[in-house]
């Protein structure tokens, strides 16, 4: 059960992470791996003020202005210089990582001392619930369970704060931006600025999941951010067919749901032995087949009504 | 309102796929008129609009409009004054968007666009209204994808957009030369409609001779980069399809003309 709960409240965390990719990936279309080196930033801000005294809140809330600053670099290079997307996410992303040391000024930094969002929570919790809850019958640690519903409210609140936003003038805004971006200028939006508010907001949530993260596992490391973006884009993908992608709403609740189901998941594989190390080699094939299946699907549908016979030979093969 | 002075384009400079695409074109364009604009193929009249909405800046000349010289404004800052409507029904709605949301989008364009509700109980009740006029039954769907709906029904929303907040100056580029005869006239009426109702300033570029001849009160004719015809007042009015087929004719045989006059002299002193 405390195996369950962690997995869920990583989840919940990482949901950060898929909202992030969300944004840039699928409303901005904007192929931004900038996440691997913004995750980690809000790690290492954060982690860095908590060791030097400063409270959860506010070590939490410069990681996540410090990955707004990221994303908005991004947004420069890819606008006002002309820089290709996915390079100005690699240029930024690759220069995050000496950045990151430098915050750091090593490669990991342990938080197992010092106050964390995790340590408020628990003692807030303890004082409300007791050393036990029972959760539909089972006996769950009330450490456990309040760092669990701590995050869960948290992250509640920034989908509901998102959905809010992208309802307002702004909002829409950037979502026609990506859809249309000639029809946007022609309605008088700067489509440049559009997509930089959009990529700092997006690198924003994917630090706090780092910030959050950190505080959570204990630790700040250097590395932690590689591979995420392609954790993110699983998580996206997972929602996506669990819920549809026609409204907004759906939309934000997926990427949630997927980022959860996705940690569960990955938490029954490494329960059944899967070695840790394939972990990331098992994400992307996932990612893979979920991108080219649907293709691949539509090209063999069509061949259904015209040639039967080949298509059962395909169906073998 | 608008003027082009000497204004000139030249794309793909220095390479065989150069264009010349306007050539030191000088127009004045009064308040309220409606000028229609035809001319062959790649004659420059797409390019003419676009160079007046900012797509890409001029090589040379300049832009005004109601005075301003807005030559080096970017395109999203001109749409304050512009309203426009694409060839491409599906280049001026954002697919993905509800009819409402896109219509939100509309309604501040060239505005401010802050952290307030896009859709307010107001305007939701005001579109309703708007888009019942259009009489295609949308005005119950407007909480639909715009992308669910059909070539003449988005363009035809895409005109209300692009004219929801008065424009001085509306760019109609071929918009119903993508559409099936029926949703053509349809949107062809509306545009009427709109620009009368409103008097707007209209530039329109179009390839039907019937609507040349039949709308508005001056035409421009384009050929290679420039003006070729301007026909104003009386002289627009009494303009029929045939008189202007028969000027492409004449724009056709000066240009054989050129070309076979051009391999005479090859041949005689090459």
């Amino acid at each position: 059960m405390s195996l369950l709960i962690g997995a869920v409240t990583i989840g919940f965390i990482l949901s950060l992470l898929a909202l992030g990719v969300f944004l840039s990936f699928r409303i901005f279309a904007f192929p931004d791996i900038t996440a691997e080196g913004s995750f980690t930033l809000g790690a290492a801000v954060t982690a860095t003020l908590l060791v030097n005294g400063y409270g959860p809140l506010a070590a939490t809330v410069a990681g996540f202005a410090a990955g707004m600053m990221a994303g908005s670099l991004t947004g420069t290079l890819h606008t006002r210089f002309g820089i290709n997307g996915l390079l100005a996410g690699i240029l930024v992303m690759t220069a995050l990582y000496s950045v990151n040391l430098h915050i750091m000024g090593k490669s990991n930094i342990p938080l197992l001392s010092n106050a964390t969002f995790a340590t408020v929570a628990e003692s807030m919790g303890l004082k409300a619930l007791g050393e036990q809850v029972s959760i539909l019958g089972w006996d769950v640690s009330a450490r456990d369970a309040s760092v669990f519903l701590f995050v869960a409210a948290a992250i509640v609140l920034v989908g509901a704060v998102l959905y809010v936003f992208f309802r307002t003038n702004l909002g829409t805004a950037m979502r026609a931006t990506g859809d249309n971006d000639q029809m946007i200028r022609a309605l008088g939006v700067n489509h440049g600025a559009m997509i930089t508010i959009g990529l700092a907001l997006s690198n924003g949530l994917i630090a706090l999941a780092g910030a959050l993260l950190a505080q959570y596992q204990g630790f700040a490391d250097v590395q932690m951010g590689i591979g995420m973006v392609v954790w993110g884009l699983a998580s996206v993908i997972i929602g996506e067919a669990l819920v549809g992608t026609r409204q907004l709403g759906f939309a934000i609740t997926g990427a949630v749901m997927g980022s959860i189901l996705f940690r569960l998941l990955v938490a029954i594989a490494l329960r059944w032995g899967l070695n840790p190390n394939d972990l990331k080699l098992i994400t992307a094939v996932f990612v893979f087949l979920a991108l080219i299946l649907p293709g691949l699907l539509a090209r063999l549908r069509p061949n259904k009504a015209t040639r039967p016979a080949a298509e059962a030979g395909a169906a073998h093969a | 309102m608008l003027e082009t002075r000497r204004i000139s384009k030249t794309f793909n400079p220095g390479t065989p796929n150069e264009v010349r695409s306007l050539e030191s074109i000088d127009l004045a364009i009064d308040d309220g008129s409606f000028v229609v604009v035809i001319g062959t193929n790649g004659s420059g009249k797409s390019t003419l609009l676009n160079a007046v909405a900012g797509v890409f800046f001029l090589d040379s000349g300049s832009i005004h409009l109601e005075g301003r010289d807005v030559t080096r404004w970017p395109e999203y800052r001109r749409a304050r004054f512009i309203g426009r409507v694409f060839q491409n029904p599906f280049s001026g709605t954002s697919p993905n968007l509800s009819i409402e949301e896109n219509l939100a989008l509309a309604a501040r364009r060239g505005r401010r666009r802050g952290l307030g509700w896009a859709l307010g109980h107001q305007l939701r009740s005001e579109m309703r209204d708007v888009v019942r006029r259009l009489n295609m039954g949308l005005e119950d769907r407007l909480d639909n994808a715009i992308g669910s709906l059909s070539g003449g029904q988005r363009q035809a929303l895409t005109l209300l957009m692009a004219t929801w907040l008065k424009p001085r100056l509306l760019l109609l580029d071929e918009h119903t030369a993508a559409l099936d005869p029926k949703s053509a006239d349809q949107v062809i009426r509306l545009s009427e409609e709109v620009i009368a109702r409103d008097r707007l300033t209209t530039l329109m570029v179009t390839h039907s001779m019937h609507q040349a001849a039949g709308l508005g009160d001056r035409l421009i004719m384009m050929h290679r980069g420039r003006v070729i015809h301007d026909f104003h007042g009386a002289e627009k009015r009494r303009l029929r399809p045939e008189d202007l087929l028969a000027r492409f004719e004449d724009v056709r045989r000066a240009d054989q003309l050129d070309e076979s006059a051009a391999e005479m002299l090859a041949r005689v002193y090459v």
